[in-house]
């Protein structure tokens, strides 16, 4: 069972020793977290996801043996960064086939220094973004040069693993920069088996006319902690998809704060979360449109079934002055069981008078028309429920650049929503 | 094949369906015409099996088994189409996999064998040519941003996957243009045999002179209020409505 209960987890995970490189930063997130206990559903940001399970394990880095191989991207031959439990894996790596120009490596390696590091998800905000801060040993570096557009997909996968009696932490770290111009496509992955907490934190900075595809994927083990956060910054004309894929952790949580800095930046943001059993998962993305002409999409996506829980609360903040901003949020969720909740908030913060700004959020249960649409073609109650259920999340997916990936994630959506006979 | 004595039907208070007699046989094609809201579509799906409505009375035979016993999908695999008027869209899933998925669910229930993605690809692809269907559309999530037309042609490629034994058509000619409705006229005809039967919903003539029909019935207000043959759409296409309509008032009184 459990180790006793720490006094204080992040009190206790602050008492490691501070790793090498970036002392002045870690030392700012070392100050923001003195004294600080975990939040409490007391704090606005915490009101709907209660952290008292983490109590429960006092969590320590471990160098635990490797899980079995995450699946390879055919996509990604040889493009691939790996890391166990926030610690480089060189078994788990292949970095043979980098297009020329592209740098794809360990941080405490580069030689370049990382631009914007430590500055978009700064020093002071989310605790356990300052934990992984002051406290991370290793992560992965991006950096394409302007003017390249990069075809081999991208890949770097944080796996890790613990167990009950030592469970693990994991402070995975990336830091992603596109220069002038550049395109890439970037698969990041989360998971692992056991139990463990992971709070990772990514950084992303889109230089002027940067094109970025950036599909996040979080499953990680049933028992599980995820308590993440990613910062990112569009210059003018650059273009951000991002796609938040939530299927494991037990408790997850993403904060991904976007802010487009320069007019004609393009957001895309896309989420989905399949929840069963007693996971939690709470999304709280806060877009900051700091300038005029910039345009923000948001779609995010929940199916919540068993005794699960979906929280979302999306923040779209129009600055004053930021004219001609084009933003619109949706939020929708579908409730499988009478057990399952949903705590959906679209919040919009419009300080400026010539806008396009649009939000909603629905929570259903499938429609009958669609449901008697299938029977009617000879599928039963149940197969067209499932069918309705598996169409509701894999529309998230259908424009996943990275064929093997949308195929993989398609199959795990059809296995939980059990849509068999839909073979792809 | 199919037999409605009497049957009423309604909708919440609303009682939209007030004694129907129809007798469709093997080998024939019925036209169902009226004005709006005479009840046509809820003759439609109340034959389908939409849980919206509440059968009050009368009784439905179909190969002599009472149709409201079976749940709307038995119904379907029994060999029931209804063509509707308004086809759903279905984001997430393909057209493929779904036309796949409800001719297995079919060949299941026929005992014949079920197809896998490439066998049944090949199947398919002559049903999409038989109705000119780009093929394209085969990839995309079902009906999701089609037009109204093309809706209607993927309703008759579905039909011409399912080979139903009797197919309902809800006003297949709304929203298609003049050359789509003569392809997807003809695409029926070639699937009418013998052993099967067509039940025609539509608001225009033009239809039946592809589709020849056995009989026309007149609805209004829940009850068919005249039938005859072919010309008797060509009739009301001149005349209008209000004629059958004081006809049946007469009737009433007299
Ligand atoms: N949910 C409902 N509640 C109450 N009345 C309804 C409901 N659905 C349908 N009706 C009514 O039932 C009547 C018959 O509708 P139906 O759709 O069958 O007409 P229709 O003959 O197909 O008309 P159209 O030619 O316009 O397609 C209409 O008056 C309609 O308003
Ligand atoms: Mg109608």
């Amino acid at each position: 069972m459990a180790v006793a209960a720490p006094a204080s987890l992040l009190g206790d995970l602050l008492a490691l020793p501070r790793p090498g490189h970036w002392p002045d930063l870690r030392a700012r997130a070392e100050a923001a977290l003195e004294g600080r206990d975990l939040p409490t559903t007391r704090e606005e940001a915490w009101k709907y996801t209660d952290l008292k399970p983490l109590r429960e394990f006092a969590f320590r880095p471990s160098a635990a043996p490797a899980p079995g191989a995450p699946a390879m991207l055919p996509e990604a031959p040889g493009t691939r960064i790996a890391f166990l439990n926030g610690a480089f894996a060189p078994h788990l790596s292949n970095l043979s086939a980098l297009p020329p120009g592209v740098r794809l490596l360990r941080l405490t390696q580069a030689t370049e220094a990382a631009q914007g590091f430590g500055t978009l998800v700064a020093p002071g905000g989310d605790p356990f973004a300052d934990l992984n801060t002051a406290r991370f040993t290793e992560g992965a570096l991006l950096v394409i040069p302007a003017g390249l557009r990069v075809e081999t997909v991208l890949h770097v996968v944080f796996c890790n693993a613990g167990t009950a009696e030592a469970p693990a932490l994991s402070l995975p770290r990336l830091h992603v920069v596109l220069e002038k111009g550049a395109q890439a496509t970037l698969v990041e992955e989360h998971l692992g088996t056991g139990t463990y907490l992971s709070c990772p934190v990514a950084e992303v900075v889109l230089h002027e006319g940067a094109r970025l595809h950036h599909e996040r994927i979080q499953r990680e083990s049933l028992e599980a902690f995820h308590l993440a956060s990613l910062g990112a910054r569009l210059e003018g004309h650059a273009a951000y998809a991002l796609r938040t894929v939530h299927l494991g952790s037990r408790l997850g949580r993403l904060v991904p704060e976007i802010t487009l800095a320069q007019s004609e930046a393009e957001l895309e943001l896309d989420g989905l979360a399949l929840l069963d059993g007693s996971q939690l998962v709470d999304t709280h993305s806060r877009i900051a449109h700091a300038v005029p002409a910039c345009r923000t999409r948001q779609l995010y996506k929940s199916i919540v079934d068993g005794e699960s829980r979906s929280v979302f609360n999306g923040r779209i903040h129009v600055m004053p002055g930021a004219q001609q901003t084009d933003a619109r949020q949706q939020a929708r969720s579908l409730l499988l069981s009478e057990r399952a909740r949903v705590d959906a908030k679209p919040e919009l913060e419009i300080y400026a008078d010539d806008v396009k700004c649009a939000h909603g959020a629905a929570i259903g249960q499938l429609d009958p028309e669609e449901l008697f649409y299938l029977q009617s073609r000879g599928m039963t109650p149940a197969l067209a429920r499932n069918l309705l259920t598996y169409a509701f999340a894999a529309d998230v997916l259908a424009t996943i650049p990275v064929p093997s990936l949308r195929r993989q994630l398609r199959k795990a959506v059809l296995e939980r929503t059990h849509a068999d006979g839909l073979e792809l | 094949m199919l037999s409605i004595r009497g049957l009423k039907a309604r909708i919440g208070a609303n009682e939209v369906l007030r004694g129907i007699d129809l007798e469709v046989n093997a080998g024939e094609v019925h036209a169902i015409m009226g004005p709006n809201g005479s009840g046509k579509s809820t003759l439609g799906k109340v034959l389908a099996g939409h849980p919206s409505y509440e059968v009050t009375e009368g009784e439905v035979l179909f190969d002599g088994k009472n149709l409201f016993e079976l749940e709307a999908d038995e119904r379907a695999r029994a060999g029931l189409f209804l063509g509707f008027q308004h086809p759903i869209e279905v984001p997430g899933v393909s057209n493929a996999q779904f036309l796949r998925l409800a001719y297995n669910k079919k060949a299941e229930a026929d005992g014949r064998d079920e197809l896998d993605p490439l066998e049944f690809d090949d199947f398919v692809r002559v049903k999409v040519a038989d109705v000119k269907m780009d093929p394209a559309f085969l990839d995309r999530s079902l009906n999701e941003g089609f037009s109204g037309g093309e809706k209607k042609r993927n309703e008759i490629l579905q039909m011409a996957v399912l080979e139903p034994r009797l197919a309902i058509l809800d006003e297949l000619d709304s929203g298609l243009d003049i050359d789509a409705l003569r392809v997807l006229g003809e695409a029926v005809n070639r699937q009418m045999k013998p052993e099967r039967a067509l039940l025609l919903i539509t608001h225009f003539p033009r239809l039946l002179e592809t589709i020849h029909p056995t009989q026309v019935h007149v609805l209004s207000q829940g009850r068919i209020v005249k039938r005859g043959g072919k010309e008797l759409a060509m009739e009301l296409e001149e005349r209008g409505y209000d004629w059958v309509k004081a006809e049946a008032a007469a009737a009433g009184r007299a």
